[in-house]
């Protein structure tokens, strides 16, 4: 009989079904619908975040295929079979570096958000450097830990997001569903983009299925996972559009955390809540911050294996610091997340196909347990 | 782990140092025996040598024993009335051994009895209640057990009180312990494991579990780190505890501790240990993880309904009990946009004239209250109530008539420290009172944005704390929701059929079905 099997370092299923949407749902949910509608008339946002999301799926399957046909092996180890040493480093260390500039975007955004709700006074640098200390000491505990706190705060937020949507149907007009179909084809082609980058993430995949107890059963799960983003995007999308209309969502800045500013709480205990919604969604940053913090870790834990994982922490948590205080206002925010949601779209899916193609090619054997 | 292995190590030196007197074998001489153990103990008065002869050939013999520890009675009837007046009357061998044998075999009605022929053997027999019998001519000699002397009865437990369910609590004697023990549990599989812990006082402590519910792997793990235990003694079961527990910077328990047997016992049906340790009415569960911390036996004896209500409550208690003052100097100091305007105002005007800002105060009251707390225990019991409510009410009440705290942050203090008693063990009581500080100061600098990262960071601790390889946020983090049912709520007995999961039983069947396994 197997021990504890949840107690050691591997991860089970409903773990790596829930890392999936813990990690896309952070910062970009909250302007996800000013973002689409910026770029389309209408209610008609849905069809890209569908099909968007479809394509995700696909992607996200495809990796968790890939990853998952050599079990217990790490991103460098199964793509040096593939594509030889040399360039798998490279690959590694090209997704070190995305990660990090996601945790770097991440916690820049988090700092900003606070600034326009929470404080107007407390200087965003230490925000951003309290938020990336408790980063850190979640990165420095065992990466099973990781996986389970997901699974603690991802209902919370889920409850929470659920709420706002609910309390807001009074709130709905349906009018401001049309006009419908009045989209033209350039508009449906930046609003794929946009709404791409909010489904960057799932490449950590690519490196958790690693650690998943049954590999097999891993792109299922994370198909399923990968549903409830597309899910939760399209409520959001629809809940904004019809709150706000569509020119107004494209003129608010973070229009989610807009929708809670309409809720009042009978008794009038607390007044202004999206200030409290967005306290809590600070877990769910805090999530995906985390863990592409930890993905970044454990890339160039690979290459480097002579480096201790708490001095890479320690070297990568000012580098992550510095970037996130790049960017000088809001239009640099936006700027850079454009910048690195494209960096990671075109990346990810170049890589992904490299990786399938030429494993196709050259016939590498699955199950090629050479090295670890 | 490296400060253990040094420790262990030197310690092993020294031992050796120190065993070189009483490890040695006995002599055949009576004489020599008792000088010997006479200089050992530096002749204290308490030791008692009764010297005698034997049967018709007057053959020297001795018993030995301390005076106190042994129930004089039983030596008398038992050991000196026998040996005493029975021999006279029966034809003994000639041989030394024969005869020694022979008494063992046929003279000494005690029920517990052993052969020992070591110095160390008797020494740690007469300091444990033991009496010791030497025979001239011979280098063995009889251990019998003749423990007695004064020892509390069994009394209702004074640290957790319930309304409902047995009174009875453990108390110092291990002995009497066991015997509640098996007393509410009459199973063939339970089972006591001994140890002796202590390198110069020699305690009794007992493993116990039910064989056939607990997961081995437990059990091993328990043993080797009790093994691992070197200490000169342990007055109680908090050594035990500190010494075996997982971490020991975390604020939280790692294994619960009880005064009641019937928690004991239902703890060993999950499927967990109970470490017993002789001189301590306290004997510590283990594994435990953060869901069995809210948990009281009570739960189980009311009826569902009420014990999930009471367990909800315990819940909301624990959040108040660390967030509420760290919360009310976020709202008041720094989102003070955050209340209603009505709110804020009726706030601001009972805060009218206090000289300082609500963090100072909020610490101020914080702090009189921990003292008050701590004040209150230590003094004797009739005292200690009264003066922890009427200090409280004075010093609530003049700090407030003098201007120096708002009513509203004594309403708070108050609510947070009877939120804060309304959990069954007073241990975690204890690492509620600590968080809360964290709170506090996060709130007091960054304010509902802090709160929110000290909570990531308790979970953070939580999720990566184990206790004897158990994740302790089981079974809310690795998920098992056929341990809900016990966990916030208290599903009816009926529904509850299962072992919690997360203790991986090895059967995993509950009693509660008529399964004839406990």
């Amino acid at each position: 009989m197997k021990f504890f099997e949840y107690g050691n370092e591997k991860i089970g299923g409903k773990e790596i079904l829930i890392a999936i949407p813990s990690m896309l749902i952070g910062v970009g949910v909250l302007s996800l619908p000013r973002n689409i509608s910026s770029n389309m008339i209408g209610s008609d946002g849905w069809i890209v975040l569908l099909l968007t999301g479809v394509i995700s799926m696909l992607m996200v399957w495809l990796m968790a295929r890939l990853a998952a046909s050599f079990p217990n092996q790490h991103f460098l180890s199964y793509a040096s079979i593939i594509v030889s040493k040399p360039i798998a480093i490279v690959l590694t260390f090209l997704f070190a570096i995305s990660f990090i500039t996601f945790a770097a975007y991440d916690i820049r955004v988090l700092g900003h958000i606070s600034q326009q709700y929470l404080f107007d006074h407390t200087p965003v640098e230490i925000v951003t450097v309290s938020f990336l200390l408790v980063v850190v000491y979640a990165v420095a505990g065992s990466r099973a830990a990781l996986f389970r706190l997901n699974i603690i705060f991802f209902p919370i937020i889920t409850i929470i997001l659920l709420l706002v949507l609910l309390i807001n149907i009074k709130w709905m007009d349906w009018t401001n569903m049309l006009p419908v179909f009045q989209t033209d084809f350039n508009g449906y082609i930046k609003g794929m983009h946009t709404s791409l980058l909010s489904y960057m993430g799932f490449s950590i995949v690519l490196f958790y299925i690693a650690i998943v107890e049954r590999p097999e059963r891993a792109p299922k799960l994370v198909m399923i996972g990968m549903t409830i983003p597309i899910v939760f995007y399209v409520m959001v999308y629809f809940a904004c559009i019809l709150v706000f209309g569509y020119t107004a969502t494209s003129n608010l800045l973070f229009p989610t955390i807009d929708l809670a500013k309409r809720i009042e709480i009978p008794g009038g205990i607390f007044e202004r809540v999206e200030s409290f919604f967005f306290v809590v969604w600070t877990m769910g940053v805090f999530n995906t911050t985390a863990m592409a913090f930890d993905v970044a870790v454990l890339a160039l834990h690979s290459i480097f294996k002579r480096i201790k994982k708490m001095q890479l922490i320690l070297i990568l948590s000012p580098l992550i610091y510095y970037l996130a205080l790049l960017p000088r206002d809001t239009s640099q925010i936006v700027m850079f997340g454009e910048f690195i949601g494209s960096y990671l779209v075109s990346f990810t899916f170049l890589t992904t196909m490299l990786l399938i193609i030429v494993a196709k090619i050259r016939r590498v054997k699955h199950n090629d347990k050479t090295t670890i | 782990m490296i400060r253990r292995y040094m420790k262990k190590k030197h310690q092993e030196e020294k031992q050796e140092k120190c065993g070189q007197n009483i490890s040695v074998k006995l002599e055949s001489k009576l004489d020599d025996n008792i000088q010997q153990l006479k200089k050992l103990l530096d002749e204290p008065n308490d030791l008692v040598i009764r010297q005698f002869t034997i049967g018709a050939a007057n053959i020297n013999s001795a018993i030995i024993y301390i005076d106190g520890l042994i129930d004089r009675q039983l030596v008398q009837d038992s050991i000196l009335g026998n040996l005493q007046v029975k021999s006279v009357s029966m034809e003994l061998p000639k041989e030394s051994t024969a005869i020694f044998n022979e008494i063992y075999q046929t003279f000494i009605s005690i029920t517990s009895i052993e052969k020992g022929n070591s110095l160390a053997d008797v020494l740690n027999g007469i300091l444990s209640g033991k009496t010791v019998f030497f025979l001239d001519n011979e280098d063995s000699v009889l251990v019998m057990d003749t423990k007695g002397g004064e020892s509390r009865s069994i009394e209702p437990s004074t640290a957790e009180t319930v309304v409902r369910g047995p009174k009875a609590a453990f108390v110092e004697s291990l002995g009497t312990n066991l015997s509640l023990l098996r007393r509410s549990l009459q199973t063939p599989d339970l089972r006591f494991k001994s140890y002796q812990i202590g390198k110069r006082s020699k305690k009794g402590l007992v493993v116990a579990y039910v064989d056939g519910v607990i997961n081995s792997t437990i059990v091993k793990e328990v043993n080797r780190r009790l093994e691992s235990i070197d200490i000169d003694n342990a007055p109680e079961s908090g050594f035990i505890e500190q010494w075996i527990e997982d971490s020991f910077l975390s604020p939280f328990p790692q294994m619960n501790n009880t005064e009641r047997p019937d928690r004991a016992v239902s703890a060993l049906l999950q499927g967990k240990v109970v470490i017993l340790l002789d001189g301590t009415p306290f004997v510590l569960i283990a594994p435990v993880v953060l869901g069995d911390i809210l948990k009281s036996p009570e739960d189980y004896y009311e009826r569902w309904l009420i014990g999930s209500l009471l367990r909800m409550l315990r819940y909301l208690g624990a959040f108040i009990a660390l967030l509420l003052p760290g919360l009310y100097i976020a709202l008041v100091t720094i989102h003070p946009g955050l209340l209603p305007s009505d709110l804020a105002l009726s706030i601001a005007a009972s805060r009218e004239g206090v000289p300082f800002p609500p963090v100072v105060e909020a610490f101020l009251m914080v702090i009189t209250m921990e003292l008050l707390q701590e004040a209150g225990i230590r003094l004797p019991t009739p005292v200690g109530q009264t003066i922890g409510i009427v200090g409280g009410l004075v010093i609530g009440d003049a700090a407030v008539s003098a201007g120096i705290v708002s009513p509203i942050m004594v309403i708070i203090i108050g609510l947070t420290a009877i939120a804060a008693f309304a959990n069954p063990s007073f241990t975690i009581g204890i690492t509620f009172r600590i968080l809360r500080f964290g709170f506090m100061i996060a709130a007091s600098v960054l304010g509902l944005y802090g709160i929110i990262l000290v909570y990531i960071m308790i979970n953070i601790h939580v999720v990566n704390l184990k206790s004897f390889g158990i994740p302790y946020s089981t079974p809310f983090a690795p998920t098992m929701v056929s341990d809900w049912k016990d966990l916030v709520i208290r599903a009816p007995m009926t529904m509850l059929t299962k072992r919690p999961k997360f203790l991986a039983t090895e059967d995993s069947k509950s009693a509660n079905k008529g399964v004839k396994d406990s």
